[in-house]
C-alpha cells in the first residue's frame, strides 16, 4: 500500500491510564492505516483497547487517558498537534463516529430531525429549506419510511434500529471522508443487525468514504469488512484481509476468537473454511448424542412444565383513578417439558420471550391458562421449594450491589430452608466451587468481579436451592465470545451433574443451536414453530423462522 | 488524595478536618468548661477577649467560650433529633409508597404535597404558636416538617429500584414485601441518603438557631447557638464578639457537613 492511498495512519500509538501512580497501558505501540474508501474492522474482547483507539482518532479521550508517544495522521496533518477548535471543525466534515447506544447518543429533548440537521449547520452554511431538504434527503438515504415524519419524532419513539439509521445519516450527512463505527448493532437482534451493516456497506460503496467498524463479534467484522485487525491488550496480533484471516488464522488468540463463535448451525457452501467444517462436524457429533442421551431421558422423565393455553396481559397503566385497561402479549401458548431437556425460545426483541419466562417464574400474575410445575399450578403455590429460578440477562443488575457474594447466595438458603448458619455456609461453599470459583470471591461485592465471573454468581445463586427447573434470559448475551463459550460450557456441566431442565431464552441462533434440545420461535406473542432444533434450522417452515434463520446466517 | 485506599477529593478532606474539629470542641464541652456556662458576672459585663475570657463575655457577664461549647451541643442534639424524627418516620413513608404505589401512594404523597407547600419555618412558627415554645416542641415541629423531602427523595429511589432485577430475583427466592424493602432494596439508597442526612443537619441547625433566635426554641438561661445570637443582637455594635462567636460556630458546622456531603456525592 502506497502512503497516498492511506487516509489515516495511526503510527506506534500508545494510550495510557494514570492509576494509583502508575501508568497503566492500554494501547501498546500499535501502527495502522485505512485506506481510501475500504472498511476496516477492529476485533478483539473488551479491555483489548479498541474503543480507546477509535476514541483517541476523534480526541475524544476521557481525561485520565494519555497519549504516550506515537502520532494519528489524518491526510498527513498529526491530529495531536491540532487545538481544539481545529478538531471540532474535523469532527463531522472529516471524520465522524457512529456509537454503540443509539438511546443515549441522541439528546432525549430534541427531534431526530433537529439533531441530524444540527449537523449540517455546524459545518456548512445554507438557507433554512436547504437545511431542511438535505436533512431529509439523508434521513431517506438510510432507509427511514417516512422521513418528514420522522423528522419531526424523538428519539425515544423509533426503535432500536431506526436510531441507529438516523445515527448513520447524522454521521454521513456531512459527507466525511472516515465514518467511526464502535459495536453499531451490538445493541440490536439479528435481524436488524444483518440491516444496519448492509447500510454501512451501501453507504461505503455509494460515497466512497472509508469506515473503520469496531466490534467484538467476528461474524460482524466478517460480513462487510475488507480488512481486519485483531487486538489483544492493547496490542495488533494479527492483521490482514478478512478472508484470509479467516481462512488460516495465523496466532493462537484469533484461533481461540474464531472457536468460540458458538459454531454456526448452517449446513453452509462448500466454500467453507476448513476451520469451521470441523468446528460444524464436531458439534453436528456432540449434538446428535446429546440428544440420544435425552431422548432415552424424556422417555423415562415426566414432564416438569406443563403450559396450557396461556395467556399473559401486561397492565396498562390509567391516568390517576382511571379504569386500568390490559394489553395482551402472550396469546395462546402451549408448551411441555420433560425433566433433563433444554428447550430454546428464541425471536426478536419484543416478541414477548421475557414476558413468558415472567409468566412461567411467577413474576407476571396477569395471566390466563395453566401453568404446571411439577403437577402443581402455578398460581396456588406461591412459594415451593421446587420452584424455578431465573438467570437474568445482566447480572450486573441482578446482583444487589450492596451485598457481598457470600450474603447474595446464602439469601436464599435463609429464606426457603431450615439450615442452621453453618449448614448454609457449607452449601455456598460446595456452589461457589461448583461453578468454578473460590471461597476469597465471596468477601468480595458484585461490582470487583468480572462479567464472566458475576455470571457465574448469578448462576450459583440460582442453583443453591436445587431447582429442577432453571429459566436462563439471553444469559450470555453481554458477554465477549471466549467467556460466553466458557459460561456455555458451566451450563451444560451442571445439566448434567444436577440433571437440570433449561429454558433458554436467546436472539442469538447459534447459541441455541449450541444449547437445546427443542427450539420454539415466538412471534407477536404467538408461537409460529416448535420444533426439534435441526429440523427447525435445517427445514424452517414458517414464515417467519425462515427469515429469522436466513438474517442469522447472512452475518455469518 | 487518598483515604482507605479511596481517591477523595480536597474539599472532602478540608471538610473532614472543620468537621471533626467543631465536634471536638462540642465533646469537650460537654465534660469541660473553662467557666460554668450560665453563671453571671456584673463586674465584667460585655469585656472583649482577654487572656482570662479568650472570647470575651456577654452582657450578664457570661463567659462566651463556655457559652458556645455548651451551647454547640445543645444545638447539635436538637439538630440530630430533629433529622432523626425526619429519617426515619420520611424513609418508612418513603419505602411503603415508593414500593407498592396504588391509592395508599397518592394519599400519603398528596399529604406531603400539602405539608411541603407552606414555608417549613412557618409552619413550625404555628406549631410552636399552638403547643408553646421550648426545646422538645421544636424537635417534634421540625422533625415532622423535616419527613416530606426525605419520604420523597426515598420514594423516588424506591421506585427505580424495585424494577431492578435483584429485586425480581429476591422476589423468586421467595423474600417477602418488608425483606425485600428494608434488607434488599434500603442499602442501595444509601448513595444519597447519607448526603442527604448530613444536609439535612445543617438545615436543622439553622432552623434551631433561626427560630431560638426568635425566641420560640431554647429557653433562657440554657444556651444554644440561636439562643446567643439573638442575645447579642442588641449589643452589636458595642460588643459585636458576642456576635462572631456563635455565629463562626454554626459558619464552620454548616460549612464543614456541606463539603464532606458533596465529597460523598461526586463519588
Amino acid at each position: 500500500m502506497s502512503k497516498e492511498e492511506a487516509i489515516l495512519s495511526i503510527e506506534d500509538l500508545t494510550i495510557g491510564f494514570a492509576k494509583q501512580r502508575k501508568m497503566k497501558t492500554v494501547v501498546d505501540h500499535i501502527s495502522f492505516d485505512v485506506k481510501k474508501g475500504e472498511i476496516l474492522g477492529i476485533v478483539g474482547e473488551s479491555g483489548s483497547g479498541k474503543s480507546m483507539t477509535a476514541l483517541s482518532v476523534m480526541g475524544l479521550l476521557p481525561a485520565s487517558a494519555k497519549i504516550l508517544s506515537g502520532g494519528i495522521h489524518f491526510f498527513g496533518t498529526n491530529l495531536l498537534n491540532l487545538e481544539e477548535k481545529e478538531l471540532r471543525q474535523l469532527r463531522g466534515t472529516g471524520i465522524s463516529m457512529v456509537f454503540q447506544d443509539s438511546m443515549t447518543s441522541f439528546n432525549p429533548l430534541l427531534t431526530i430531525g433537529a439533531q441530524v440537521e444540527e449537523m449540517l449547520r455546524l459545518h456548512s452554511k445554507h438557507t433554512k429549506e436547504e437545511y431542511r431538504a438535505l436533512t431529509l434527503e439523508a434521513l431517506t438515504e438510510v432507509g427511514l419510511p417516512n422521513p418528514s415524519e420522522i423528522y419531526n419524532r424523538y428519539p425515544h419513539e423509533l426503535s432500536g434500529g431506526m436510531r441507529q439509521r438516523a445515527m448513520i445519516a447524522m454521521a454521513m450527512i456531512t459527507s466525511p471522508k472516515l465514518v467511526i463505527a464502535d459495536e453499531p448493532t451490538t445493541a440490536l437482534d439479528v435481524t436488524t443487525q444483518n440491516k444496519i451493516l448492509q447500510l454501512l456497506k451501501k453507504m461505503n460503496e455509494k460515497h466512497g468514504m472509508s469506515i473503520i467498524l469496531i466490534s467484538h463479534d467476528l461474524r460482524v467484522i466478517q460480513s462487510i469488512c475488507g480488512r481486519a485487525i485483531v487486538m489483544k491488550d492493547g496490542r495488533i496480533v494479527e492483521s490482514g484481509t478478512v478472508t484470509e484471516l479467516f481462512a488460516h488464522p495465523g496466532t493462537e488468540y484469533t484461533k481461540q476468537l474464531m472457536a468460540a463463535v458458538p459454531v454456526l448451525f448452517s449446513r453452509s457452501d462448500p466454500g467453507q473454511n476448513e476451520a469451521s467444517i470441523m468446528g460444524l462436524k464436531e458439534n453436528a457429533n456432540t449434538n446428535t448424542e446429546k440428544k440420544d442421551n435425552n431422548a432415552d431421558q424424556s422417555k423415562r422423565q415426566e414432564e416438569i412444565l406443563v403450559i396450557r393455553n396461556l395467556n399473559v396481559f401486561y397492565p396498562e397503566k390509567g391516568i390517576v383513578f382511571g379504569k386500568k385497561g390490559r394489553k395482551q402479549v402472550i396469546r395462546d401458548v402451549n408448551i411441555s417439558l420433560k425433566q433433563g431437556e433444554t428447550l430454546g425460545i428464541v425471536g426478536e426483541s419484543g416478541s414477548g420471550k421475557s414476558t413468558l419466562a415472567k409468566a412461567i417464574v411467577g413474576l407476571n400474575r396477569e395471566i390466563e391458562g395453566v401453568i404446571k410445575i411439577n403437577d402443581v399450578a402455578v398460581k396456588d403455590s406461591e412459594i415451593s421449594v421446587s420452584r424455578p429460578q431465573m438467570v437474568f440477562q445482566d447480572p450486573y443488575g441482578s446482583l444487589n450491589p450492596t451485598k457481598k457474594i457470600g450474603w447474595i447466595l446464602e439469601e436464599p438458603l435463609k429464606l426457603q430452608t431450615n439450615l442452621g448458619k453453618k449448614e448454609r455456609m457449607a452449601k455456598v461453599n460446595e456452589i461457589i466451587h461448583q461453578v468454578g470459583l473460590t471461597s476469597e470471591h465471596l468477601e468480595r461485592y458484585p461490582f470487583q468481579l468480572s462479567g464472566g465471573q458475576r455470571h457465574r454468581v448469578a448462576i450459583a445463586a440460582a442453583l443453591i436451592v436445587n431447582p429442577k427447573l432453571v429459566i436462563l434470559d439471553e444469559p450470555v448475551s453481554s458477554l465477549d465470545v471466549t467467556i460466553q463459550a466458557q459460561i456455555l460450557g458451566l451450563l451444560k456441566d451442571l445439566q448434567k451433574k444436577y440433571n437440570l431442565t433449561y429454558i433458554f431464552i436467546s436472539h442469538d441462533l447459534n447459541v441455541v443451536f449450541q444449547m437445546c434440545n427443542r427450539v420454539c420461535v415466538i412471534y407477536k406473542g404467538e408461537i409460529v414453530e416448535m420444533k426439534e432444533v435441526r429440523e427447525l434450522f435445517f427445514s424452517p417452515q414458517n414464515e417467519y423462522t425462515k427469515e429469522l434463520l436466513k438474517s442469522a446466517m447472512a452475518t455469518v | 488524595m487518598k483515604i482507605k485506599g479511596k481517591t477523595c477529593s480536597f474539599n472532602y478532606i478540608l471538610g473532614l478536618v472543620i468537621t471533626s474539629l467543631v465536634i471536638l470542641i462540642v465533646l469537650i464541652g460537654f465534660f469541660y468548661t473553662p467557666y460554668d456556662p450560665n453563671k453571671m458576672n456584673a463586674a465584667l459585663k460585655n469585656s472583649p477577649p482577654s487572656l482570662s475570657h479568650l472570647l470575651g463575655t456577654d452582657n450578664f457577664g457570661r463567659d462566651i467560650l463556655s457559652r458556645v461549647m455548651k451551647g454547640a451541643g445543645t444545638t447539635y442534639i436538637i439538630a440530630v433529633a430533629i433529622v432523626f424524627i425526619g429519617a426515619l418516620f420520611g424513609t418508612i413513608a418513603g419505602a411503603l409508597t415508593g414500593y407498592f404505589g396504588g391509592w395508599f401512594d397518592e394519599v400519603l404523597m398528596r399529604f406531603n404535597d400539602v405539608l411541603t407547600s407552606f414555608p417549613s419555618i412557618l409552619l413550625a412558627l404555628v406549631f410552636v404558636s399552638v403547643f408553646g415554645p421550648g426545646t422538645y416542641n421544636i424537635v417534634y415541629a421540625l422533625g415532622i416538617i423535616f419527613i416530606p423531602s426525605y419520604a420523597r427523595m426515598v420514594r423516588s429511589e424506591f421506585i427505580v429500584l424495585k424494577e431492578r432485577d435483584f429485586v425480581k430475583n429476591a422476589k423468586l427466592m421467595g423474600a417477602g414485601n418488608f425483606r425485600i424493602m428494608f434488607v434488599h432494596i434500603l442499602p442501595n439508597t444509601k448513595r444519597v441518603l447519607i448526603p442527604s442526612l448530613l444536609i439535612g443537619f445543617n438545615n436543622a441547625v439553622l432552623a434551631e438557631a433561626g427560630l431560638s433566635y426568635l425566641g420560640l426554641g431554647v429557653q433562657p438561661p440554657q444556651a444554644s447557638l440561636g439562643r446567643m445570637l439573638s442575645e447579642a443582637q442588641s449589643y452589636m455594635l458595642d460588643s459585636p464578639w458576642c456576635a462572631i462567636a456563635p455565629g463562626l460556630m454554626i459558619i464552620l458546622t454548616v460549612l464543614g457537613f456541606s463539603l464532606i456531603s458533596g465529597g460523598l456525592e461526586n463519588e
